[in-house]
């Protein structure tokens, strides 16, 4: 990838971040009743309408929109991502305690998919039609059908409560509460990516050179290994870069189940209270976290296929 | 395509590899449950909402409070009654505005330094001064501290100060602790209560033992407090013995603990009610009082309570939920379930349905009501559609429309409703006088915003009134009596349930009780069992 390439990928992410957050701000802003109603539970509790109003001012909240979002934004060239009205604390401060656990679990789940579902993915290629291939199928319907809550609840109840082999409870970053939480994503998506590695590794066999590299006597292990494997690669490092952004979002439901402390269910409390500063950190973060992935699987192409490269340096 | 065997080979041991290191994976650090037995470290498993420590900031001190750090000057008793605490005992001028209270002279804040009047006046300036529902409990002329003795007078007469300020925002902190650099935020405020806080986040907090505790032997080292916000994970770490007690387990999870003999259940019917306001603005078809009558007649609120909500909620009736001596066995219910006198009532409305669709019509208008809900509570959806169905069999056709919680308030001030649901805490300090002003107090010109149902009744009014300022206990308590028998004559507003709420305990631990006030979960009663 040149500079001048490069430069242009970055002048785009700066276009796109600038929508994204206005398009955010826009459509929290419609939406109806804000952060006050949620912070002082107008709903169920007994609130003077004076407090409602004085809380709404102190917070800004009673100003126009285009304001409103220029002082965030303001505030974010300085640095400055404002406070959490629910959490009470800077946003920065507010997300880099869930960061870890995402960040983790994200690392985590992917190892787990990649060591179960390349093996599995090329074991079904290659034994195409066999019995691990009906196998994988069978297991791939069935992870992907399941629900990820019950999923969950299921590796609570078997390795948690009857075999007391992991804890229930939560609330920490190590290996032994991340276990549960990362098999639990990982069974969704292992079903889905040996499939796809599956079918990544059956049409670069079907290829001439495949045939022609057996027709000049090349063991079939090493066209595999040296060939084929890297060929395959380049689709399946794509979508590996949509499953790594996914998780980096956060897992609201698999958190909630393992009271794992993570970004997605942060982002669902500050949906629901209307936490204007804390959600639009948490879509910077993502917008970020897509693009530079996004940046990464593109850079990876240029490795795992040379022949881009030499089109790029012309 | 032919195969060598060596790819064969690769392959299986890719996967033989991939299996093991699942497996590794997945037997790493094997503990069977932490908390068995334990009796230097206490676990609890709760839900908690709270992002800092920090008292006045949100509704954060419930939770200061619920864990065993903070301590108010008043306690409240199983039927919410304030009881001297951190206050030894308190006196009203015959102004009706000076209070007196007695500060215990034994008491310490967990650094060692003594409760003081002067200490506990700037805790309560500091409330003041960092939260603006402060006001909403009392407002001041002075406060005044001399030795042990603080002298608070109020701008108005209020008649419950001391339950006022037994609500966990008043919590008392040492306010010179944060001045000399203690963060109240993260490190926890110091307080008076049994345990302190050693480590917090959203998701875990961690107590010790308040070695300054001046309210007899603290029974535990250590608190551990995970927060375990998916019911069925919590009543599942309490099965497997990794926490102690838990608090609220779901009605879906209950019987797991009931009749088991391991387990203790303490249940009660907590301070709030569910609640679906009724407008009655001349505009609406629920301002005739038949129509009124007829509907609340139609809804069979036992049925809803014992077999829809499981006996998780108990059956409404009045204003103010029986766990608060209001007279709740005494007052009369003129609309009890009685779809006979429903249907009468309707037809002497004159709704009758003339076009045999099954919804009663009047003057070529069918009767068509709009139910509101929310549904960040679980019941209140079910409470709207069993109403639904109920008003159906009478031939009222209920609109359920569900709106988002936050802008349930605005909807309920604007009047933007025939009938609104709302799960409302009743007596938060102790007396529900508040709750009973805000929703029906006549609003004259905006004079009571939160009444967007247009009920109004000079009766009431006066009786309110003199409920505001009246100090005497008894007569309070008739008045609010009284109040709730109009409320309940007037149809003028439909009482579906009283929510149960429950602490479930191993019996390896005593003591583990629910209050009325869910203010005091972890408390320095709850001890080893013997």
């Amino acid at each position: 990838m040149g500079r001048k390439e490069l430069l242009h990928r970055l002048g785009q992410m700066l276009v796109t971040l600038i929508g994204v957050t206005i398009l955010t701000f826009g459509l929290t802003y419609i939406a109806p009743g804000d952060a006050v109603d949620a912070i002082l539970e107008t709903g169920d509790t007994l609130v003077s309408a004076e407090v409602v109003e004085q809380t709404r001012h102190e917070l800004g909240l009673d100003q126009p929109f285009h304001i409103q979002y220029l002082n965030w934004l303001t505030g974010l060239l300085h640095g400055d991502m404002g406070i959490s009205y629910s959490a009470k604390m800077p946003v920065v401060d507010r997300m880099l305690l869930g960061a870890p656990g995402t960040l983790a679990l994200t690392g985590i789940a992917i190892v787990m998919m990649l060591v179960v579902s390349v093996p599995a993915g090329i074991a079904a290629a290659v034994y195409r039609n066999s019995f691990i291939d009906y196998l994988s199928r069978v297991l791939s319907f069935l992870g992907v059908s399941m629900p990820s809550f019950w999923v969950g609840l299921l590796m609570l109840y078997i390795f948690g409560l009857k075999l007391g082999m992991f804890p229930i409870s939560g609330g920490e970053v190590d290996l032994r509460h991340m276990v549960l939480p990362a098999a639990t994503l990982s069974v969704v998506m292992i079903s889905k990516f040996t499939r796809q590695v599956r079918t990544a590794v059956l049409e670069e066999l079907g290829k001439d050179y495949v045939t022609g590299a057996q027709a000049r006597g090349i063991p079939m292990n090493k066209i595999l290994w040296h060939h084929v494997l890297p060929n395959a690669c380049l689709p399946l490092v794509t979508l590996l870069g949509t499953y790594i952004g996914w998780l980096l979002g956060g897992v609201a439901v698999v958190e909630m189940v393992f009271a794992w402390p993570g970004l997605g269910f942060m982002a669902v409390r500050a949906i629901m209270t209307r936490d204007f500063p804390l959600l639009m950190g948490f879509v910077l973060w993502i917008a970020i976290a897509y693009m530079v992935i996004n940046l990464i699987v593109d850079a990876s192409y240029y490795i795992l296929n040379p022949r881009l490269k030499k089109r790029g340096g012309e | 395509m032919e195969l060598s065997n060596k790819v064969k080979k690769s392959v299986m041991a890719g996967m033989a590899v991939t299996m093991a290191a699942t497996m590794l994976v997945g037997c790493g650090g094997g503990d069977k449950g932490g908390a068995k037995g334990d009796s230097k470290v206490l676990k609890v498993g709760v839900t908690n909402f709270a992002d800092t420590l920090e008292p006045t900031q949100n509704f954060f001190a419930w939770v200061v409070m619920r864990y065993g750090m903070g301590e108010t000057l008043a306690k409240f008793d199983e039927k919410m009654n304030a009881k001297p605490w951190l206050a030894e005992s308190w006196k009203i001028a015959d102004d009706h505005l000076t209070w007196t209270f007695k500060i215990r002279d034994n008491v310490k804040f967990s650094n060692g330094k003594p409760l003081t009047a002067e200490a506990v006046k700037q805790s309560i300036e500091r409330v003041f001064a960092k939260q603006n529902r402060a006001k909403t409990f009392f407002e001041y002329e002075s406060i005044e501290a001399k030795g042990q003795e603080l002298i608070i007078k109020t701008k108005k007469p209020v008649p419950n100060l001391p339950g006022q300020l037994a609500d966990p925002l008043w919590l008392i902190v040492d306010v010179s602790a944060e001045k000399e650099g203690r963060d109240f935020a993260k490190q926890g405020p110091i307080c008076t209560g049994p345990y302190v806080c050693e480590s917090f986040t959203r998701d875990k907090c961690v107590l010790t033992k308040n070695p300054n505790y001046w309210d007899g032997e603290v029974p535990y080292e250590k608190v551990e407090v995970p927060s375990i916000d998916d019911p069925n994970t919590r009543a599942m770490a309490l099965q497997s013995g990794e926490v102690d007690m838990a608090v609220n387990i779901a009605a879906g999870d209950i019987g797991l603990f009931r009749n088991n003999d391991k387990f203790h259940v303490d249940e009660i019917a907590s301070l709030r009610t569910v609640l679906a306001r009724i407008n009655q603005k001349p505009d609406h078809i629920l301002s005739d009082k038949k129509v009124r009558d007829a509907f609340i007649s139609a809804c069979d609120r036992k049925n809803y309570n014992e077999v829809l909500l499981k006996g998780t909620f108990k059956e409404g009736s009045a204003p103010v939920p029986p766990s608060l001596d209001y007279g709740f066995d005494q007052l009369k219910d003129p609309n009890k379930y009685n779809v006979e006198r429903a249907n009468k009532l309707l037809d002497e409305a004159g709704w009758k349905d003339t076009n045999g669709d099954g919804i009663r019509d009047k003057d070529g208008k069918p009767l068509t009501l709009d139910f509101v809900v929310y549904n960040s509570r679980a019941e209140l959806p079910l409470y709207a559609e069993a109403v639904q169905a109920d008003a159906k069999k009478v031939g009222i056709d209920v609109k359920v429309k569900s709106v988002d919680y936050n802008i349930i308030d605005k909807m309920g001030i604007n009047g933007e409703f025939d009938l609104l649901i709302s799960n409302i805490t009743t007596a938060a300090t102790g007396d529900p006088q508040s709750y009973l002003n805000q929703y029906w107090h006549s609003n004259i010109d905006g004079s009571n915003p939160q009444n967007g149902s247009g009920y109004s009744n000079p009766e009431v009014d006066a009786k309110l009134d003199a409920l505001n300022s009246e100090f005497d206990k008894d007569k309070r308590r008739q008045l609010i009596i009284e109040i709730q028998q109009i409320y309940l004559n007037d149809a003028a507003g439909l009482f579906l349930g009283y929510p149960y709420t429950n602490i479930v305990s191993s019996k390896k631990i005593t003591n583990a009780i629910m209050h009325p006030a869910d203010y005091y979960w972890i408390t320095k009663d709850i001890k080893p069992a013997k």
